[in-house]
């Protein structure tokens, strides 16, 4: 029984952890600038492929993860500062930028590193519990989740940084009459948006196989996570992440993945036509 | 009506940009004599593509609304025009066949549709949940292999693909080569001239109207859901006639011509082309799709790199689109009306109102 | 007298004009279109492909071509789109006329191509071991099919570990098509199949599954999942100390997930194939000094690229035997039954009621450090199962795919 149980909690942890990783990045950048960011992917591509580089130099995985994630922040201000700061009139024309861009890294990759690397192992540990055994590192990924949830909030609900950004996302004029430097705010927060994606790419390249265009597995749940959650990024996307969890979880466990895969995408049609703004729509009213 | 064909909403109304239409279609009805056989069979494939670009500019140019679900409708048809064909024995029964796909997949759109801008759907959310239902019909279909998925004897056959339809035909006559090449030019010209009266009539200047300000347009007396609607069946329906007719065409359709990445096809044809114009986006759409498909014969793995340069350089250099971006560059002349105003809704982040 | 030598002259003119005509005809080069993904998701078994064919083509351009003709290829990358494969395939058919099409790694791209290909005379190779069933005059199989790798394989691991199979495969055509072989193999073994799970493509993540599988105490796993995002499954499966035997139709030959991924994750893993890397007969040997000496940075031939190589010397000897690129030449060759050639596997012949080929099938395992073992050799193998159900090449073109649950209609 309670094997059972926590075989269930073990399956949420995993999607919910998934969905969270892969969204974070694409919350802050989407959801909070505006930015169709359609290299997201590549972001997440371009973690793991460091990761894998510097544990292969002898890097230890924890260090080396840490450092793709801030290599790919580092690769995303510069590509805020160079292609997206000329969008945000326009934020419907940074999907063809972003996706050109997509296109450019995914086949570059290609050209320069090949069509396949060899893959790390994921870190030893696994526990049993009843008749299951568990793989601690997929622990260590919720715990990830959670840790990334928390630190989000905390930067931009604590710090006079998130004070400064969230101003210059709702009302960029006002901030910089204000004094705010709203370039620097726009270049750091994609960099902190690219650096989480990056972080979820370090953080599964060792479970996953590495080529170029992985990052296509994680895009369409990180969108899909984000606009469910609505305008209000910091309220909406864990619940929306949670709501997508369980149906994804439900739905595997009794009928399948297709049905899981299919239900998932039938619950976000679903809870868009209930809550047309998104979760965060119910949430803000009832939160303040 | 005829006079609709000129009017606000299209560029391109005066005498030059009509002698330079005949003479564009004199070329074009002339090529077969002089081109090769496959050049020819190149080029009304190309053409196959250009009605769901076109759908997309009404729906997201015209309309304002960004739809993921251009390749859902385009599946729809392309089945329906697979299963029927096979249902009625082909031949000239492929006709109705099309006609009646056309039908399917628009209504398909009005039930969807209806579904989504009666529940106040808009902006991101609106592609969202397009973009949930084509990959829904692209992953639902991808599994139906087995010989239990099948419909009047027609297999849908899975990811492998649906196959045995007839191409469009009169009798025995199969329309292919130059006959389906001369098809294809008259259902653009159709199409086109028809798409131009719409946006110039009073439909089209409401349905522009709800695009800069849908709020306004309620206020002045319209009911914004019943023009939104019909600018998505009537954009979604032209999808499906891609659809139809690529089936036709190669006598084959799978999923993967319905989920990622060929959603993400139109609306980077569209976005590239200048999106708020007819013209624009049936000149750019062909361009680049000839372009993309030069380059990835030519430069075989630096294709790829290229067309993501192509992309990324014109949007930053030609805000307009490629096609103004190169009119404006050549003439400098061209007027239109001011760029359209992003709607607020595609941002997720509220406005602090 | 002047009458003779102005007969002469112009006979000797004729004749010379005669010669130069035909020694221009036997200087026209031979035409091999090759359709092969060099970019996009399935780069990584493409590239083999490609290269494959390229070595073929030096090779016997440098002996001297097909019937004196070098051998011109024209390779066209569909980037994995079957849009592009039914466009490439058109040009490559109508403007460059090659004389024979090659290619293609998926069902899908493949059932793309067919309609096209039926309606000119052009033969067409496919090079990979695929599903089976397809019974059409203008396609010629390389690959080694269900019969051939599922009749070796099942048998050999209900034996070594057990008649309880779980099958985890890609929830599509050739997924749900070897589930059904192995339904009917192991059935008829006295085996039960605990569980199946089909997966759709793209799917990364097997909490799911690997709770699932626990929970069936499966014997051993049949894995025939398919793509990138779903070889995920060996590392996840490792990593949650899952540790069954696996067999497995695609792995290792196709796309060396040993290679690809850390040890232990292919550990316990057994495959049947016609062509691993790790085969160290003389020929095999030979073949693949020739392969590293051209393409040195190569990190797998495999099964693919293999086929791929001995497409073309199929192809060389099928036009010499027949003096001609006509598909009905060649047919007439392959209905003797004779068309073979000695690969580096073994003897591969093209059997004439279906024109899929015979293989040598050989047993490998994977160790914990990713070694491999050949463990059983099975001799040559006949594509039997069509000519079975009815499909004779020789009679009629069915231009169909069958499959255990779509037979041809008995008349």
């Amino acid at each position: 029984m309670l094997a059972e149980l926590f075989s269930l909690f073990y399956q949420f942890a995993d999607v919910f952890a998934f969905l969270i990783l892969a969204s974070a990045g694409l919350a802050i950048v989407f959801g909070m600038m505006g930015v169709i960011n359609m290299a997201h992917g590549e972001f997440i591509m371009c973690g793991a492929y460091v990761t894998v580089g510097l544990v292969n130099l002898g890097v230890p995985l924890p260090l080396a993860q840490i450092a793709a994630a801030i290599v790919a922040g580092l690769i995303g201000v510069l590509v805020e500062v160079f292609i997206v700061r000329k969008f945000y009139r326009r934020p419907l024309d940074s999907l063809l930028a972003t996706w050109g861009l997509s296109l450019i890294v995914t086949q570059g990759m290609l050209l320069v590193v090949g069509s396949a690397i060899r893959g790390i192992g994921t870190p030893e540990g696994s526990f049993a519990v009843g008749d299951y055994t568990f793989s601690t590192y997929r622990m260590v990924l919720f715990a990830c989740a959670v840790a990334v949830l928390f630190g989000i909030y905390l930067l931009f609900m604590r710090t006079r940084f998130g004070v400064i950004a969230r101003a210059t996302m709702q009302n960029a004029g006002m901030a910089q009459a204000l004094g705010a430097r709203t370039g620097r705010i726009y270049a750091v927060s994609f960099g902190i948006g690219a650096g989480l994606a990056g972080l979820c790419g370090a953080l599964y390249a060792p479970t996953m196989t590495l080529i170029p265009t992985m990052g296509a597995t994680f895009i369409v749940e990180s969108f899909v996570t984000v606009v469910v959650g609505g305008a209000n990024v910091l309220l909406g996307t864990a619940p929306a992440a949670m709501f997508l969890a369980l149906v994804r979880m439900a739905l595997n466990a009794s009928y399948g993945q297709i049905i899981g895969q299919i239900g998932m995408l039938f619950a976000v049609i679903v809870i868009i036509r209930i809550l047309p703004e998104g979760l965060s729509s119910i949430l803000a009213r009832r939160g303040r | 009506m005829l006079n609709l064909i000129n009017g606000p909403q299209t560029t391109g109304n005066g005498r030059g940009f009509w002698l330079a239409f005949l003479a564009v279609l004199a070329v074009a009805l002339a090529y077969p004599a002089f081109a090769d056989s496959y050049d020819v069979g190149n080029f009304s494939y190309f053409l196959i593509w250009i009605f769901m670009a076109l759908g997309l500019s009404l729906i997201w140019g015209y309309g304002g609304m960004l739809s993921f679900g251009q390749t859902f409708f385009f599946g729809i048809a392309g089945y329906s025009y697979g299963v029927l064909a096979i249902i009625m024995g082909g031949g000239s029964t492929t006709i109705l066949a099309l006609v009646l796909s056309v039908l399917i997949a628009a209504l398909a759109a009005v039930v969807l549709g209806y579904f989504m801008i009666w529940g106040r759907i808009s902006g991101m959310f609106f592609g969202i949940v397009t973009l949930a239902a084509t990959l829904s019909l692209a992953f639902f279909l991808g599994q139906t292999a087995g010989p239990e998925w099948q419909i009047g004897g027609a297999r849908l056959n899975g990811f492998n693909g649906m196959k045995g339809m007839d191409p469009l035909a009169v009798g025995d006559f199969y329309i292919e080569g130059t006959p389906f090449y001369y098809v294809m030019v008259a259902l653009i010209l159709v199409v086109y001239l028809a798409l131009r009266m719409l946006v110039n009539s009073s439909v089209g200047n409401v349905i522009v109207a709800i695009r800069e300000d849908p709020q306004r347009a309620e206020m002045l007396g319209y009911d914004v859901r019943k023009y939104q609607l019909v600018t998505f069946a009537v954009g979604s329906g032209l999808a499906g006639l891609s659809g139809a007719l690529y089936t036709s065409w190669g006598q084959f359709i799978t999923p993967s011509s319905i989920g990622l990445p060929a959603a993400a096809m139109p609306i980077v044809w569209v976005a590239f082309s200048g999106r708020s114009d007819l013209t624009a986006t049936l000149v750019g759409s062909f361009l680049l799709l000839f372009g993309f498909q030069t380059i990835t014969i030519y430069s075989q793995q630096a294709a790829l790199v290229l067309m993501g340069a192509l992309l990324l350089a014109t949007v930053m250099v030609m805000p307009q689109g490629f096609i103004f971006g190169i009119a404006q560059a050549v003439s400098g002349r061209l007027r239109r009306a001011p760029a359209p105003s992003e709607p607020d809704a595609v941002r997720l982040q509220a406005d602090g109102s | 007298m002047k009458a003779i030598r102005n007969i002469c002259a112009a006979a000797s003119g004729l004749a010379l004009l005669v010669c130069a005509a035909s020694a221009a005809h036997a200087a026209d080069p031979l035409k091999i279109g090759l359709l092969e993904d060099i970019s996009g998701d399935l780069a990584f078994m493409g590239m083999p492909k490609l290269h494959g064919s390229q070595l073929a083509v030096e090779e016997i351009n440098k002996s001297g071509g097909i019937l004196g003709r070098q051998i011109e290829l024209i390779h066209l990358d569909p980037q994995g789109d079957n849009a592009r494969y039914q466009e490439f395939a058109r040009r490559l058919l109508n403007r460059d006329k090659v004389d024979v099409l090659i290619g293609g790694i998926t069902s899908a791209s493949r059932e793309a191509v067919r309609p096209i290909v039926n309606r000119t005379s052009t033969p067409y190779f496919y090079t990979n071991q695929y599903e089976g069933g397809v019974c059409d005059a203008s396609m010629i199989s390389m690959g080694a099919v269900p019969e051939q790798q599922f009749s070796t394989l099942i048998p050999w691991m209900v034996e070594k570990f057990g008649k309880k199979v779980y099958v985890v495969a890609a929830d599509y055509n050739f997924g749900q098509i070897s589930a059904e072989w192995n339904r009917k193999i192991v059935t008829d073994l006295g085996g039960t199949v605990v569980g199946e799970e089909f997966i759709p493509l793209g799917v990364s993540q097997f909490a799911q599954t690997i709770q699932n599988i626990q929970k069936a105490k499966p014997d051993w796993i049949l894995t025939i999942n398919v793509g990138a995002a779903q070889d995920s499954f060996f590392e996840q499966a490792a990593a949650a100390k899952l540790n069954l035997p696996m067999a497995s139709s695609i792995k290792i030959m196709l796309g060396f997930e040993h290679k690809r991924f850390a040890p232990p994750a292919l550990n316990n893993m057994h495959v049947t194939a016609n062509w691993f890397e790790e085969i160290d007969t003389p020929e095999a040997d030979a073949f693949k000094k020739r392969w590293h000496a051209k393409f040195p940075d190569e990190l797998y031939i495999n099964d693919m690229g293999y086929n791929a190589y001995h497409a073309i010397y199929m192809y060389k000897m099928l036009v010499e035997k027949a003096n001609s690129t006509k598909l009905d030449a060649i047919r007439k060759v392959i209905a003797t039954g004779d068309a073979c050639i000695d690969a580096a596997e073994g003897k591969v012949c093209i059997d004439p009621k279906s024109q899929h080929t015979s293989h040598r099938m050989r047993l490998v395992s994977v160790g914990p450090k990713h070694e491999i073992t050949v463990e059983k050799d099975y001799g040559t193998i006949q594509p039997y199962w069509l000519a079975e159900i009815g499909c004779d090449l020789t009679k009629k073109n069915d231009k169909d795919q069958y499959t255990p649950s779509h037979l041809p209609k008995k008349k």
